[in-house]
């Protein structure tokens, strides 16, 4: 295990933004702390990198105690939200930094800037200033720059939050394959679960100081322990009195079983590929549907139309109702 | 139309407030051609009082660079109790008639019967009527010009920068001198040409704790009010014009060499 987080607290005044975490981070996979804003997770990712200190509880960085290290002797990389780039350096400066700071030999840290500058595509830029680059661009450069030192886990707090959504998809595959090329450990700290299941082999939910679940995206999305973990990673909505997700409930117009539903098509919502309807039963229960354009299309559901609702083979279903999303 | 009455407006302003009455000085200096200001410039004592203004100015600037930038960084990166009441009582020189600085100079560092001043004196400073306490006169009123240049763009400029140096490997020094002092690089520049500009023509503190000794602790702006009382005009003006001359190239120079566009982000912010 490369980091260990063990019975970690942290007040700020009386709001408590970790309750006695304990979390275990493997060596070489990249690990995302999913979780709502101000659900602690930044919070944990700043006590990893020693931005911040537990009040309580030790991390242990592969192996060594470094509860009480500076952030400077932690071999840390850390990637901010905003870039923190070093304005009045050029890209290439930027990314030598950590190696200057370290008295590295003068060739050395050419090839190893240049090399770097090529990992992130960014070698046609070396000798512009950050206020020259674009977000994207700059994000790029941050982290080419915190890996130059040859960190033992690299940290990335919202890395892609700052930037529109196009750009961030296309940072997001290029950090998959960029860590599958390097392979440093890496954490980092995200609120938009399809990012988090899209990217990351683990995943953490944060939620009011307390970590939720630990698993791989699949898990986390089949078997949420808890309700919470199951309508953060996706649209729940209640069906026969379980929580279940909207795409895992099969519309037919015909009571083909003895067990479907009955109900009303109240409203149709067609979103690009995807049909919502919401279904009022007979009960009075509202439920929401999703499903593809051609099916909605083969169906021929429109509102008013009668249909009936069964829960998938194999879906995910809990058996407490929880508070239905609008 | 409202536009330009504006304009009018200000330049009138300026123009019968300061462009005329300075450049009336210029004027007045170079009445009977360059003569006046070589004969200035000649005189043994106008030497002594040109040379010991620049000592008092250089060596206050300095000390309130030093002072500044750490102060700054204290009231901008730290928290502590007190730190309101230590902002405003930065600001204290800044309203506080200069002559009344003088006077309390005096009684702290005067060495007949000032607090501190004989004990000092015993052990062989002399502060008043010395070089030292017009140093120190100098210091004191042009103390927050630094400060007041330099806090804005720290807080401007964040702690990102600062906290992303530390993680990657720098100390506290390194971080300071490869990226904050960088970047306030042009407020402290800016800072140091107001301060020099201030203390080079400070009088009224300076009168107080010079004692006004003719080649001695008798400084540039001393000589004009001396010349200009024994009816030496032309000598008083021709000082006064030197004094305005180096504030004015301070200025000038501070404008030509100031990057134009500082903190350039939003250009080629496009993702």
């Amino acid at each position: 295990m490369s980091i260990e987080i063990k019975g970690v607290t942290k007040r700020f005044g009386d709001f408590v933004a970790l309750d006695d975490v304990n979390v275990s981070i493997p060596t070489g996979q990249l690990t995302a702390l999913l979780g709502p804003s101000g659900g602690g997770k930044s919070t944990l990712l700043r006590v990893i990198a020693g931005l911040e200190t537990a009040d309580t509880g030790h991390i242990e960085i592969e192996g060594v105690d470094a509860t009480r290290l500076s952030p400077q002797k932690r071999n840390v990389g850390f990637v901010f939200q905003h870039y923190a780039a070093f304005k009045h350096m050029t890209v290439a400066k930027n990314v030598a930094f950590g190696l200057e700071i370290r008295k590295r030999p003068k060739d050395e840290i050419t090839d190893r800037v240049h090399e770097l500058l090529q990992l992130v595509h960014l070698e046609q830029f070396a000798h512009r200033l950050p206020a020259q680059l674009s977000g994207g661009q700059r994000q790029r450069m941050a982290l080419a720059r915190a890996l130059a030192v040859e960190p033992s886990v690299l940290l990335l707090d919202e890395p892609f939050g700052a930037l529109d959504a196009k750009v961030r998809k296309e940072l997001r595959d290029w950090l998959r394959r960029l860590h599958d090329e390097v392979h440093v450990t890496t954490v980092f700290v995200t609120h938009d679960q399809e990012e988090a299941l899209e990217v990351s082999d683990e995943i953490v939910v944060i939620n009011e100081g307390r970590v939720e679940q630990v698993g791989t995206p699949d898990q986390l999305y089949d078997e949420p322990a808890n309700d919470f973990v199951m309508s953060f990673l996706g649209e729940v909505t209640a069906l026969d009195g379980v929580a279940i997700r909207p795409h895992d409930i099969e519309v037919s117009t015909a009571p083909l079983q003895d067990r479907a539903l009955e109900g009303t098509v109240a409203r149709v919502l067609r979103i690009g590929f995807e049909v919502r309807l919401t279904v009022l039963t007979l009960d009075g229960e509202e439920v929401h549907v999703q499903l593809t354009r051609t099916y909605a299309h083969s169906l021929g559901v429109r509102e008013g139309s009668t249909v009936w609702l069964t829960a998938a083979a194999g879906a995910t279903t809990r058996p407490v109702p929880v508070a239905v999303p609008a | 139309m409202l536009k330009v009455v504006r304009i009018a407006l200000v330049v009138t302003y300026l123009f019968l407030l300061v462009a005329w009455p300075v450049s009336l000085v210029a004027v007045n200096t170079f009445d009977g051609g360059p003569q006046a200001l070589l004969d200035v410039l000649a005189d043994p004592d106008i030497q002594a009082a040109l040379r010991l203004t620049v000592v008092a100015a250089v060596a206050a600037v300095l000390i309130n660079t030093v002072f500044g930038v750490g102060m700054s960084m204290l009231l901008v990166r730290h928290e502590f109790r007190g730190k309101r009441v230590l902002s405003a009582l930065i600001d204290l020189p800044l309203s506080v008639s200069p002559i009344v600085v003088g006077l309390a100079l005096v009684l702290v560092y005067g060495g007949r019967d000032g607090w501190f001043g004989p004990w000092l004196e015993s052990a062989g400073f002399q502060i008043i009527f010395s070089t030292p306490g017009i140093v120190m006169a100098t210091a004191f009123v042009a103390l927050p010009l630094v400060i007041r240049e330099v806090v804005p763009v720290l807080d401007e400029i964040g702690v990102e920068q600062e906290v992303a140096a530390r993680s990657l490997g720098a100390n506290g020094w390194q971080t300071f001198r490869r990226i904050t002092l960088p970047g306030i690089k042009w407020a402290i520049v800016y800072g140091v040409v107001l301060s020099l500009a201030r203390s080079l023509g400070e009088f009224g503190a300076v009168k107080v704790v010079s004692g006004n000794v003719l080649g001695e602790t008798r400084t540039a702006t001393l000589v004009v009010e001396e010349k200009y009382l024994n009816f030496a005009q032309q000598e008083a003006y021709a000082v006064a014009f030197l004094l305005a001359m180096v504030s004015v190239v301070c200025i000038v120079v501070v404008a030509l060499i100031r990057p134009r566009h500082d903190g350039s982000e939003k250009k080629g912010a496009r993702a």
